[in-house]
């Protein structure tokens, strides 16, 4: 087991390598390609109407002009143990993940990226536990009962929430329960959970609720097929025989086997979702993660485009790794092949 | 709750000890019918059966004829089922018709309990064998604490033969092997000491060997601790040395009921005369085999059949036949070319120091290591002969079948086919060869595309092989479906519309239609019943004449090798350990392993059965003791 555990994370800093080089390719090689050249790249830092001097400056700063492997180290050494922008007259350092200087604002990325993460991150843990636990439940009670009017009310619904976008969901709700009748903030605020836990999750039910709806949509559906082919299990006919209670069956045979692949679709939404819940964040208002991503791709602002897909990346690249772990905790034949 | 249910059903045991003739289960009138699209389907029409204290009930039959829909009924798992279930089953003198789900549940495991069919799909892969154990147990017994609980798995664990058992009840199920998860089913349904064992085709998965230690272990747990069996399977050979009195049934019916050895010995009813007739017979030989079957074929066409028809019959019988007429009788010495006048050539395939070997990783750190599937094999094969290769799971049987066929590439050592090397010939070169050498899949479900019609199937190979004309191909295919046992009309239909042997006859089809030299038939009957078996074996001899193939025929049954062989390869581990003429590998085994098989291969006559178990106990004693 610790052999499987360290092997995986072993693939998963080459993995996270290998995505630093594509990241890099992209952000560095694209515009280039496109003919935007050194100056044209070191004269976003400037705005309107850059002189030359201060466009070599930049470029002396930032080694625009040095060959590609060594634009290359700089961005990866500076990731790992931060970087000197020495421009001859002062040298400004830029701490351990170095993400670079955003071209609108000229500030640091990283700090921008760690005030914005507890947003999506709040969104994203409340959303998972709602989504999981009711998607999760509604798709055994409509499996087990499958054909009724219970199983084909949830799946109407399901499909609902499966076709309608969240930005749809996330209005009305907004309509409905912020104007309408004014029981929880229109958004566009957020609250710290150490300031105050009442006002955090007050500002952040609305926001769950609509990006819960989706994916619980999902889910169920997921749980629902899955727990329809386990039940139909030999294994399942073998505990039956033993004489257990049915509740016992679905729950401690059914139930287990059913959810093994849910777990890893999970770990794929959720890093995603770390990187930033775009369409819930852009509804809502919320300053997280992929409302950052969105303002900046629309102020063509690289460097904070490049930070957060660096940050996504290396949640989805996380989370893989712990659900490939509980994976074969929960299920031991994985470890064989591991 | 339930350990004071349990006391009277305890005491109601001991006074069913006093009274010898209670009989521990007893079915009136079962009647169980399933609602299907096209109206309700009968699986179960109105049957009786008793099974006295102590005693063994086999119930046999074909799949259809009721005999699973039943077990299923006598554990009331057809509960919250749509299956309809009248009539009365008492069992411990408990019905269960009346009884409530509480009731049934409390009875399921601890007064009856049953071990399925499958042992890959019946255990659950994701506990370790020891929680299932301990839960069969803990269900019906609260009380009773942990360590005991697994005390009592391991006991029961080293009571079927698990080596190791206190460290193996820590394994998954993946971890054992086919023959292990059925012992340890068996295991698990004897945790509460039932009264009742219910075994449901229990080893038809399983090679021979394994399958004669699983009956006598059986066998043993019945006169140890006094448990009824009731032995459903579809083979015959199979109860024969293992019950007292045997139910056959067909279509929902009981058609025959008695003594083992008066219904084995004289069968009134004309199907179980029929299922005994089909029943593949170790000490038949491969000569009486072919006389019988070409002594069939010669009937109809001589007596029933008009002058047209047998007209049509002879011209069948030359269709690929190039010397037509009178098939060549060939035995396994004429196929030799220094004895034989009719094939003195070189033969069609030699196979010379063939390996194969596979990495395995393992160890720590991973290390991988070389595990040789196929050790050191070599063989001649003649045109028209049929080489049985022979042996239990993990021996290298199938393996070798598919360097033969260069679905593998031998990792050393060489293959000729027709004298030219194709040891390691490119995939391009491959292909021409291709036509000449076919397989049949051991699982005619999973072998065939469900979302292609059977003549689309069949037609692919001539398309592969160049020909492009739709009419020419579909007259090809429906002259090759009639000739398998088909209809032309089948063309166009679908393989789920077909039963397990008709579609191992449209894999047969499909290996026929390039009109190969050399045939490879993977375990082509093992997933069938005894009746249907036969008629695919009588179709693969016909063929072979008709249209002057080669077969090497892979199984692991050596009643059905030895019917179809002219020369056995008998392969353990990788090796071969003999290879000779079948009779002279069947009446005079030169090697142990041989001997071993020989002995464990179910045979019809219950007194000879019993024979083969007392010289299995002397074998594995003598072992033991070694």
């Amino acid at each position: 087991m610790i052999r499987y555990i360290f092997r995986r994370l072993a693939a998963g800093v080459v993995l996270l390598l290998v995505v630093t080089m594509v990241v890099f390719a992209i952000f560095f090689l694209v515009p280039r390609l496109a003919g935007i050249d050194s100056d044209g790249l070191a004269a976003r830092y400037i705005g309107k109407s850059p002189s030359p001097e201060a466009i070599a400056a930049v470029k002396e700063r930032l080694n625009l002009d040095e060959p590609i492997t060594v634009q290359y180290w700089e961005f990866v050494s500076g990731l790992v143990m931060g970087q000197e922008y020495d421009s001859g007259a002062d040298v400004i350092h830029c701490d351990a993940p170095c993400f670079g200087y955003s071209f609108k604002t000229n500030t640091e990325v990283w700090p921008q990226l760690m005030d914005r993460l507890p947003v999506t991150g709040s969104l994203a843990i409340g959303a998972a536990v709602i989504w999981v636990v009711a998607g999760v439940s509604i798709g055994v009670l409509s499996a087990l009962r499958r054909g009724s009017v219970l199983d084909r009310a949830a799946m109407m619904t399901a499909l609902a929430g499966v076709s309608l976008p969240i930005f749809f969901t996330g209005l009305v709700s907004l309509a409905l329960f912020s104007y309408y009748w004014p029981i929880f903030p229109p958004g566009g605020s957020f609250t710290h959970f150490t300031d105050n836990p009442l006002a955090w999750a007050h500002g952040l039910v609305l926001p769950w609720i609509t990006l819960a709806f989706l994916y619980a949509a999902m889910y169920a559906r997921l749980t629902r097929a899955g727990m329809l082919d386990t039940m139909g299990e030999d294994f399942i006919r073998t505990a039956r025989a033993k004489g257990l209670a049915e509740r016992r069956v679905v729950t401690k045979h059914g139930l287990r086997a059913a959810l093994t692949p849910i777990i890893t679709i999970f770990g794929l939404d959720f890093g995603l979702m770390l990187g930033g819940a775009v369409l819930t964040e852009s509804t809502f208002s919320l300053p997280g993660l992929g409302k950052f991503a969105v303002d900046a791709i629309r102020g063509n602002d690289l460097p904070v485009v490049l930070g957060v897909t660096m940050i996504t990346a290396v949640f989805v690249v996380i989370c893989n790794l712990i659900v490939d772990v509980l994976y074969a905790w929960v299920d031991p034949r994985v470890r064989v092949g591991a | 709750m339930s350990s004071t249910a349990n006391t009277p059903a305890r005491a109601k045991r001991t006074e069913g000890e006093a009274a010898m003739t209670d009989p521990v289960v007893s079915v009136s009138d079962l009647r169980i019918t399933f609602p299907t699209l096209e109206g309700r389907i009968t699986a179960v029409n109105g049957i009786s059966f008793e099974v006295p204290k102590g005693g063994a009930v086999g119930i046999v039959g074909e799949s259809g004829s009721g005999k699973s829909a039943t077990s299923l009924a006598l554990m009331g798992l057809h509960r919250g089922t749509n299956a309809d279930v009248t009539g009365d089953i008492t069992v411990t003198g408990k019905s269960l018709g009346a009884a409530s789900d509480t009731v049934v549940r409390d009875m399921r495991g601890n007064d009856i309990a049953m071990v399925f069919q499958d042992p890959m799909s019946s255990l659950h892969p994701q506990y370790t064998i020891g929680n299932q154990l301990v839960e069969a147990l803990k269900v019906h017994r609260p009380g009773v604490s942990s360590a005991d609980a697994r005390k009592r798995a391991i006991e029961s664990l080293d009571r079927v033969g698990i080596p190791n058992a206190a460290k193996r009840i820590n394994s998954y199920p993946h971890e054992f092997s086919g023959g292990m998860r059925q012992r340890a089913l068996i295991a698990m349904g004897l945790m509460c000491d039932p009264t009742v064992l219910l075994a449901d085709e229990i080893t038809t998965a399983l090679d021979v060997t394994v399958q004669a230690q699983i009956l006598d272990l059986l066998d043993d747990l019945r006169s140890d601790l006094g448990m009824s069996l009731i032995l459903v399977s579809h083979d015959l050979a199979v109860v024969a040395g293992s019950v007292d009195e045997v139910l056959v049934m067909q279509n929902g019916d009981i058609v025959e009921r008695g003594d083992v050895r008066r219904v084995l010995a004289e069968p009134e009813h004309p199907y179980t005369k029929s299922l005994l007739a089909a029943v593949p017979r170790v000490d038949m030989s491969r000569a009486q085999r072919r006389a019988q079957v070409r002594a069939e074929r010669e009937q109809p066409a001589s007596e029933g059949l008009g002058e047209q028809a047998k007209k049509a019959h002879e011209a069948r019988r030359r269709v690929g036949s190039a010397d037509g007429g009178a098939a060549p009788q060939r035995t396994g010495a004429a196929a030799k070319p220094e004895k034989s006048g009719e094939s003195a050539d070189a033969p069609l395939l030699t196979v010379r120091n063939a390996r194969m070997s596979f990495k395995v990783r393992g160890g720590l750190l991973g290390r991988a290591s070389d595990f040789y599937a196929v050790d050191d094999v070599s063989f001649d094969l003649y045109q028209g002969e049929t080489l049985g290769i022979v042996g239990e799971s993990g021996s290298g049987k199938s393996t070798l079948s598919r360097m033969v066929t260069r679905l593998l590439t031998p990792t050393s050592g060489q293959i000729h086919f027709e004298g030219r090397d194709i040891t390691r010939l490119a995939e391009r070169k491959l292909r021409p060869l291709r036509r000449d050498i076919q397989m049949i899949f051991q699982n005619p479900y999973s072998s065939l595309n469900p979302r292609v019609t059977i003549g689309d199937s069949i037609g692919a190979g001539l398309r592969v092989q160049g020909e492009n004309n739709t009419k020419e191909i579909q007259r090809k295919v429906q002259e090759l479906l009639e000739r398998v046992g088909l209809e032309a009309s089948h063309y166009n239909r679908f393989p789920h519309a077909f039963s397990g042997g008709q579609r191992q006859r449209i894999a047969i089809a499909r290996a026929l239609i390039l009109r190969p030299k050399l045939v490879i038939c993977d375990e082509p009957v093992s997933a069938l019943d005894v009746s249907t078996q036969d008629q695919v074996l009588r179709l693969l001899d016909e063929l072979q004449d008709d249209f002057d193939l080669t077969y090497i025929f892979v199984a692991h049954d050596l009643a059905v090798v030895r019917q179809v062989s002219d020369r056995v390869a008998v392969m353990r581990k990788g090796e071969v350990v003999e290879l000779n003429d079948s009779d002279a590998v069947y009446e005079s085994p030169q090697h142990d392993y041989t001997r071993e098989l020989l002995a464990a291969a179910p045979v019809l006559d219950p007194v000879e059965a019993k024979k083969h178990r007392a010289r299995r106990a002397e074998l594995r004693h003598r072992s033991a003791a070694a």
